[in-house]
């Protein structure tokens, strides 16, 4: 199974937020992927073990898997095309 | 009527773990769950329930202790324990009528964007226990005077304020938030950001000196410190620094620390169940509103840590850890020893906002508004500490009082609840609560003048 992390301030509220969401969008999509909700302060940790970042902040690093939009799963704006994208990353 | 009523109280009287549970599992049948996912979100809840009941406790074990210890050896007395948020969140869903703020706070938007009063749709749906937990003290300090019915009618009537306040405050944000973060048509409904407002006087003369308008490279100076706001990292610190000043031995001293390290890294952990729990309730009312209001664009108004890829704000929270430590200590009228809510965004995002991201600026706002968390963190360990025996979300030995050294918008959350205490002769809180209203006010129009300012250009 891949695993994909989505980060925000203290890993629990916002981003678990948003990794239910996906969780549940994944599934429906039969993507055998998890998704995790991590410490922002904790994410370059886990770039090693994860296909994708949704990110829910502005990110000026460059970060060697691919960024996903998570502000898009919050507000339903944009969201079909960042789950494609998260979807292609999983393949 | 009597049979019911017997039934709810019987349910009430198992504890929050048990009750809440079948509250949010006839909450999700409302809101058209399957029957199985309602059941697995609501068993989910039970588990977060009882898991932050025992960390609770490993945290009250570990840190009462030293803080005694502490009292005999420099004889400071810090008695109240701090839960931080978490915990905070935790008693707050505890409050038997809790649920009912879900409608209250969507009842509440849909009418003010109906009448074009607001342009934020509120899809931050976990941070309902703000309000929950503002009416808690309500009902705590009115219940004497109006009784049981009146007291939590007067708490609704007050987070029904507080929720139009959040509205306001997100509209006014907004322009600002786009600004600073990159990501436009959101805004931010936390009523964290309810600090600015006092911020904004103090911010105005310090932006009158020339020295303090310079700005940092904040992101070379976060990559240096940024390990420090780390849960377990933090709680080490905090450890030994607890232990050295109780005058622990060097084996009791290590001890402490990685307990502590235990209760902050877990924290989270457990805090994650229950937002597992509830995401589907927030879904669901999310995709109501926005079908609901599909014709128009709506900003969305979210919590916080969309925010959070600022570095200042990360700066500023690491700063106000060593200073509130040392209020904490000398600060008259502190009876809480900062803990678990040691990572004050609620101080940091506020200044983040009104500065516009100065630095500088944001860490002198830090140092003054800090006294002020401490203060209203001891008003709040009573009603806290009460609402957590009775519905036995927390379990705490005689005499240990709990709250949080972070509460979000500390003037206002202390201001619209002990507000009812003039009925008591003590006009104190009034007088702050007005003083906080005209600050919001002028704060509003300055930001209103600027969103012009910026559309006009």
């Amino acid at each position: 199974m891949k695993k994909i992390i989505v980060a925000c301030g203290s890993g629990v509220a916002t981003s678990q937020t948003v990794a239910s969401k996906v969780n549940r969008l994944l599934k429906e999509n039969k993507v055998d992927a998890q998704v995790e909700a991590v410490d922002l302060k904790s994410v370059d940790r886990y770039m090693d073990s994860s296909v994708a970042y949704i990110a829910i902040t502005k990110i000026d690093k460059e970060y060697p898997i691919p960024v996903i939009n998570g502000i898009a799963f919050l507000t339903g704006v944009g969201q079909d095309a960042e789950l494609k994208k998260l979807i292609e990353a999983c393949k | 009527m009597q049979v019911l009523s017997s039934v709810v109280n019987y349910l009430l009287s198992l504890g929050a773990a048990i009750f809440v549970p079948i509250i949010i599992i006839i909450a999700g049948l409302i809101v058209r769950m399957k029957v199985k996912d309602a059941v697995s979100a609501g068993i989910t809840l039970g588990v977060a329930f009882t898991g932050m009941t025992m960390l609770i406790s490993f945290m009250t074990d570990t840190i009462s202790p030293a803080a005694q210890a502490m009292l005999k050896s420099t004889g400071i007395s810090l008695p109240i324990v701090d839960g931080g948020w978490t915990t905070m969140s935790t008693i707050s869903w505890s409050w038997p009528y809790a649920f009912l703020m879900f409608p209250l706070l969507i009842i509440i938007n849909v009418i003010m964007l109906v009448i074009n009063k607001t342009n934020t749709f509120n899809a931050d749906l976990w941070n309902v226990w703000g309000k929950i937990f503002t009416a808690v003290a309500v009902v705590a300090i009115t219940k004497p005077h109006f009784g049981g019915a009146g007291s939590i009618a007067c708490a609704f009537v007050v987070a029904a304020i507080q929720i139009i306040f959040e509205l306001k405050a997100a509209d006014m944000h907004q322009h600002r938030i786009e600004k600073l973060s990159g990501i436009p048509g959101v805004t931010c409904t936390h009523k964290m950001t309810f600090l600015a407002a006092v911020m904004y006087p103090i911010d105005c003369i310090l932006k009158k000196v020339p020295a303090l308008n310079k700005q940092f490279d904040a992101a070379a100076l976060k990559d240096k410190v940024g390990i420090f706001a780390e849960n377990h990292i933090l709680g080490f610190i905090l450890g030994i620094i607890f232990g050295v000043l109780a005058r622990y031995s060097v084996a009791d001293t290590l001890t402490l620390a990685i307990k502590a390290a235990t209760a902050l890294t877990l924290f989270p952990v457990i805090t994650k169940y229950f937002m597992q729990a509830l995401a589907p309730i927030s879904e669901a009312v999310s995709d109501f509103m926005n079908k609901k209001f599909s014709g128009r664009t709506l900003v969305v108004g979210l919590d916080w840590p969309f925010l959070g890829g600022s570095n200042e704000i990360w700066l500023a929270v690491i700063y106000s850890v060593p200073i509130t430590l040392l209020f904490s200590m000398f600060l008259p009228g502190n009876e809480i020893l900062p803990f678990a809510g040691i990572i004050n965004l609620a101080l940091a995002v506020p200044a983040f906002l009104v500065t516009g991201g100065n630095l500088i600026r944001m860490i002198i706002l830090c140092t003054v508004f800090a006294p002020v968390f401490l203060w209203v963190g001891t008003a709040f360990a009573p009603f806290m500490t009460d609402l957590a025996r009775t519905t036995g979300a927390v379990s705490l030995k005689a005499g240990e009082m709990i709250s949080n050294s972070s509460i979000d918008g500390p003037i206002q959350t202390y201001a619209f609840s002990h507000v009812f205490k003039v009925l008591d002769g003590n006009f104190i809180p009034l007088a702050i609560l007005i003083v906080w209203v005209i600050c919001f006010v002028l704060y509003y129009r300055s930001l209103s003048k600027e969103a012009q300012q910026e559309t006009n250009n």
